[in-house]
């Protein structure tokens, strides 16, 4: 088992530049047990529209790139499903730009996407999106940097101490050996449960490759475990 | 036990898919007493961090009871970004208790996992006999928790990630 203090990054990783100012110094504060525990926030289904979970279908045409499904079940860490629970991501198209006014590296958008996407885990916790594959970029940390291929994921949870943000990227990409952001993970397995698998048969034949990404989020300790 | 996944920073273009309508207008099933809560976010150079996302998530106000229903933004949550100067601004409900108090997590580039932080809207003497605050009762520290007020309902409240003045963030 990896210790929990292994999973998460520190705060200070210095090869990633950007922490270092932004990094706390102080010592965190520990409080009483439960101060994070109430449940909350609910998300109405109303919030997530119908298409919203598809990226592919907001354009004139359909985008540039490669197809994908990508699919996966939320849960806690005593493998409950995270129910009706609200996961959003965001990514760069194909050519590895993001439709965001601050990214002017010098790749092409595609007007057929804008790369955002959100929905609501079903009762058993599985999610499903419609997307390409997202491009590699440069970026400014240190001398040829590029980010790997990756896909933003926030999650709501069902309590705030399930409130996660984190990024999903994909098997044999050689810029993970380079890459900061996913190096500051402490423990090699951690990191590797961030890797998604491509798996065929979720893919539409003809159509669009499969991926899955299971996610886990801490476990409330409002809803007692083993319930 | 299956083990978490681990964090990562929201980088700075999470604008694109987190952005919600209304998300600096925090609503309850009864408005109660209406706030503002603006501040700045300062890095460790005291430069604003004009690339943050500042969530909220409060007790409602006394007898507000209920989730939301329709297409609207869950009931007690408020999400904003910090503009290029470091503010950010929430309308909210005055939250019930003795000690109102809104939780804070900011993320941000840089940041590889959130911070979480609380707000006190309440004068010192209150906020110091909250149980919670037993570990900072008889700290100086505990002001960087404390929100001034500004105006009949309106509160200032900086964050400092890094340095003097550093603010406190909680373990979780």
């Amino acid at each position: 088992m990896t210790r929990p203090d292994a999973i998460d990054p520190p705060y200070l990783y210095p090869d990633y530049l950007s922490t270092r100012l932004r990094s706390p110094k102080e010592p965190l504060v520990s409080l009483p047990e439960g101060a994070f525990d109430a449940p909350g926030p609910l998300v109405p289904k109303g919030f997530v529209r119908k298409g919203d979970n598809d990226l592919t279908i907001h354009g004139k045409r359909a985008p540039l790139g490669e197809k994908m499904i990508l699919v996966g079940r939320v849960t806690d860490e005593s493998d409950r499903p995270v129910r009706d629970s609200l996961v959003e991501i965001w990514q760069a198209n194909a050519s590895g730009r993001y439709f965001h006014p601050g990214d002017q590296h010098d790749a092409p958008l595609d007007p057929n996407f804008k790369g955002i996407g959100r929905t609501l885990t079903d009762g058993d916790g599985n999610y499903r999106f419609i997307t390409i594959k997202p491009g590699s970029y440069p970026w400014r940390n240190h001398p040829f940097a590029w980010r790997p291929q990756h896909i933003h994921f926030s999650l709501l949870g069902n309590a705030p101490v399930q409130r996660l943000v984190t990024q999903m990227y994909f098997p044999g990409d050689p810029l993970l050996a380079i890459d900061p952001v996913y190096q500051s993970i402490p423990d090699a397995s951690a990191r590797e449960r961030l890797i998604c698998t491509q798996h065929l048969q979720t893919g539409i034949e003809m159509i669009a490759l499969g991926y899955r990404f299971d996610i886990v989020l801490a476990g409330a300790s409002s809803t007692p475990m083993g319930r | 036990m299956t083990q978490r996944s681990a964090s990562q920073t929201i980088g700075p273009f999470f604008h694109l898919g987190l952005r919600w309508r209304d998300g600096g207008k925090v609503a309850f099933p009864a408005k109660g007493e209406r706030v503002v809560l603006a501040g700045r976010i300062f890095d460790g150079a005291g430069k604003a961090v004009g690339d943050a996302l500042v969530e909220t998530w409060q007790a409602a106000p006394a007898g507000a009871k209920g989730a939301a229903r329709g297409k609207s933004n869950p009931f007690g949550f408020g999400r904003v970004e910090t503009g290029k100067d470091g503010r950010f601004r929430i309308e909210t409900s005055m939250p019930a208790g003795d000690a109102p108090s809104i939780d804070i997590s900011i993320f941000a580039r840089g940041l590889l996992k959130p911070l979480r932080t609380r707000v006190y809207l309440a004068p010192r003497e209150k906020v110091q006999s909250d149980p919670q605050m037993k570990a900072l009762a008889g700290s100086r520290r505990l002001d960087t928790l404390i929100a001034k007020p500004t105006g009949r309902t309106e509160y200032r409240w900086d964050v400092r990630l890094q340095g003097e003045g550093e603010t406190v963030f909680f373990a979780t």
